[in-house]
């Protein structure tokens, strides 16, 4: 129908363009909010939800109850929302849609008995599907639950039959959850809703204590945590801590996610409080008790250090703490990488014999990207006599080199030029690194570049 | 000179007054009453520090004399340079006195790493630190250093006043550049404080900086020195380049002494040596202890028959064992 067909049926009506994005945006937070019933919900269409409530309808009162309060907060909520609850996604699909009153709750075994009065609408299948066994005459589930399958399945293909099984629970259907669900999971409801951030941290440390009994009897630490908090109105903030070794004691996690909630406290918006916080360990991994040496300290200090780099992470970002690790490369900017910490591998120096030779010296400071610097050299091939970097002019008091160094060219696609490196002094006596790339005679001419500081 | 007196009696009167308050002795240098009384004790709320353990020669006479028995181990260094372009003499310097202090007992450098703490800023314009060019100026090993990169100073700050709390490194470096109105005297008192209860070293290495106060007991101004030839068996070769050296401006002691020294750095032995003219070198031999000569810098004789040093343990067996270990 059009909208002015429309509006002359009803001349008030209200015209609002379809947000499919918002749309789809109010559905996830409304799942993220379907969060605090199962940590399995998965989003069904445009305007549908699955909840998976295996297993937690007793922490409800029951699997009425807990579909009535369900109804009831997202009404109290604004939303106008149908709910139904079956033994099979296929039926609480169809009986949310089609079913009022105490049909929505569908006991195992009484799938067919619902089913049978409903639509075809109701099985979820295709418009063509539907269409065409509509004009055979067959309007309502209960035909079809009656007919013979083979002829079925022949002339209307075998989704119909897979949405029947689906439906009766002939078939397995398995709802995917949007979220990975947290191998140990713990959460307390609050009858008045926390705001502030030391209730917050406290809160933490209660759930904590909970879930250091449960890592212990599965001989694991956390190594990625979850605090999911529940604002009143409905929305969920996440926050995320990751560490560097399996961890499970509870000060220590309190003590991260101080510092995660210091750094996102500015954007953490209370609101009228929350009313359920969740702390779930996401990933966890095997705990080794180690015995503690009585002369040296050194275990404890690299456990206090791995503590401090998971603070520093939690609060400045995953990347905040870098490892730099030696690889085997000749070019300077190649041969030092820089890994966030707990990520590194280990410098492959040892691996690798050492050349006989003395090392060449290399500057302490390497700048990111080299700077090109306007040179003059006495001899072409020699070292520069001044040049200027930054905007300041150098004199050249001393140098030496050129320490000739080649691109690789087995990894290069695009053949880079040859560098000779020299380290020089200036006549203050600040001493750098400068290179001349490419090489006299060919097409393009050298240039010069800024590249290390030495002290 | 009265009203210098009444001056030195009001400021005296002052701090009794704090240490009242405080409930703790004044600070104050004493002179022990043993003979010489060369060395100041240093009196830290009421308790004499003990010297010995509190601070680390740096191995150069005149510069220990003016820090009052050598360098804090557990306190606030402050490392200053006037440009950023000086980027690699101020972060050397720092990286030198990071060596020592961290040396322990025995003279082995310590297994304890180094965390340097920077602002993104700093990296971008003074450039990343480079792994290899460390371990061969200052003995920094892979594994020995972990770079923590801050956007904001309060971080940068936060980072450093735990790290200097932990107490598992053998030193902390700050890094920041210019003078952020942040780094006030509170914040250099807290990490003062986190430093000498922790006993480790952080050392506050500011880049292109004015001179402002702090609450550092110890500043250094650190500025480019021509360094000084490389030595070869024909004596030292014209127009190279050798080891690193600074000019070192001492502008804040506890002894209240300042003076500049032109260090040069023996990076395989990581001891500094003080350059003087080429006629004083004899006279260090009366001061007592002398920095071993590595054979680095120019030889002292230069007419006369000058017999080769003899073959050192330390220098093949410090080298080796850093490679090895």
């Amino acid at each position: 129908m059009g909208i002015a067909d429309a509006r002359a049926m009803y001349p008030g009506i209200e015209v609002v363009e379809s947000d499919h994005v918002s749309d789809r945006r109010l559905l996830e937070s409304i799942a993220d909010w379907c969060d605090r019933f199962t940590p399995l919900v998965a989003i069904d269409g445009d305007d549908g939800l699955f909840l998976d409530i295996s297993g937690c309808a007793h922490l409800f009162g029951g699997e009425e109850a807990m579909l009535n309060e369900i109804v009831r907060r997202l009404t109290q909520q604004g939303f106008d929302a149908r709910a139904a609850l079956a033994s099979t996604p296929g039926m609480a699909w169809a009986a949310a849609r089609y079913s009022r009153g105490p049909d929505r709750i569908v006991p195992a075994g009484g799938e067919e008995r619902s089913l049978a009065p409903m639509p075809l609408a109701a099985l979820r299948l295709q418009a063509k599907t539907r269409a065409g066994l509509e004009s055979v005459g067959l309007r309502h589930v209960g035909a079809l639950l009656g007919a013979p399958r083979a002829p079925l399945a022949r002339r209307f293909g075998s989704t119909l039959i897979t949405r029947l099984d689906q439906a009766l629970g002939f078939a397995e259907e398995v709802i995917s959850p949007r979220l990975p669900v947290p191998p140990l999971s713990v959460e307390r409801q609050l009858a008045e809703p926390i705001g502030t951030t030391e209730n917050i941290e406290q809160l933490i440390l209660l759930l904590a204590r909970t879930l250091k009994q449960d890592l212990e009897r599965r001989g694991e630490g956390a190594r990625r945590l979850l605090l999911s908090l529940f604002r009143v109105d409905g929305a969920v903030t996440r926050i995320m801590v990751g560490t560097s070794r399996p961890l499970r004691e509870p000060l220590m996690i309190t003590k991260l996610f101080h510092e995660r909630l210091t750094a996102v406290e500015s954007r953490l918006d209370a609101g009228y409080g929350f009313d359920l916080v969740r702390l779930s360990v996401s990933v966890t991994a095997p705990f080794t008790t180690a015995q503690m040496d009585l002369a040296e300290d050194t275990l404890e200090e690299e456990e206090e250090f791995a503590l401090l780099a998971d603070r520093i992470r939690a609060r400045l970002g995953d990347n905040a703490i870098l490892v730099p690790t030696l690889a085997e490369s000749h070019l300077p900017e190649r041969r030092v990488s820089f890994a966030p910490f707990g990520k590194e591998t280990p410098s492959q120096k040892t691996a690798m014999p050492q050349p006989q030779v003395p090392a060449k010296i290399r500057p302490i400071r390497l700048l990111e990207k080299p700077e090109p610097v306007e040179a003059s050299a006495e001899v072409p091939e020699g070292p520069p006599l001044t040049f200027r970097w930054r905007r300041a002019v150098y004199r050249v008091a001393r140098a030496e080199g050129p320490e000739r160094i080649a691109p690789e060219w087995w990894r290069e696609d695009k053949p880079r030029l040859t560098r000779d490196y020299f380290r020089v002094e200036d006549m203050d006596g600040r001493r750098y690194w400068l290179y001349r790339e490419g090489l006299y005679g060919e097409e393009t001419a050298p240039r010069w570049f800024l590249h290390g500081i030495f002290p | 000179m009265a009203r210098m007196a009444m001056a030195q009696e009001k400021v005296f009167a002052l701090r009794r007054e704090i240490a009242r308050i405080e409930g703790t002795l004044p600070e104050r240098l004493a002179m022990p009453a043993t003979a010489g009384g060369e060395a100041p004790v240093l009196r830290h709320y009421g308790r004499p520090e003990a010297v010995s353990s509190a601070v680390v020669k740096t191995g150069v006479l005149p510069l220990d004399a003016a820090l009052g028995g050598g360098l804090m181990r557990a306190a606030l260094t402050e490392i200053a340079g006037r440009e950023t372009r000086d980027s690699g003499i101020v972060s050397g310097f720092a990286l030198a006195l990071a060596a020592i202090v961290s040396r322990n007992g025995s003279g082995e450098p310590s297994a304890r790493p180094i965390l340097w703490v920077c602002l993104a800023d700093v990296l971008a314009e003074a450039g990343f630190p480079y792994l290899p060019g460390l371990e061969q100026f200052f003995g920094v090993v892979p594994g020995k250093l972990f770079l923590a990169r801050a956007r904001r100073l309060e971080d940068a700050l936060w980072t450093a006043e735990e790290a200097a709390r932990l107490g598992g490194f053998s030193a902390t470096v700050l890094e920041l550049r210019g003078n952020p109105a942040r780094l006030d005297l509170t914040a250099t008192r807290r990490l003062h404080h986190r430093a000498r209860e922790a006993g480790r070293p952080v050392f506050l290495v500011r880049h292109s900086a004015a001179p402002e106060p702090t609450a550092a007991p110890t500043r250094f101004l650190a500025s480019p020195a021509p360094s000084p030839l490389r030595e070869t068996l024909a004596g030292p070769l014209p127009r190279s380049i050798g080891p690193p050296a600074f000019t070192v401006t001492l502008s804040k002691s506890r002894t209240g002494r300042n003076g500049t020294f032109v260090l040069d750095w023996n990076p395989h032995d990581l001891a500094f040596q003080e350059r003087r003219p080429f006629g004083e070198r004899g006279s260090v031999q009366e001061s007592g202890r002398r920095v071993q000569d590595s054979g680095d810098l120019v030889a002292a004789s230069f007419h006369g028959p000058d017999p080769a040093p003899a073959a050192r343990g330390g220098l093949a067996s410090a080298q080796e064992k850093r490679r090895t270990g």
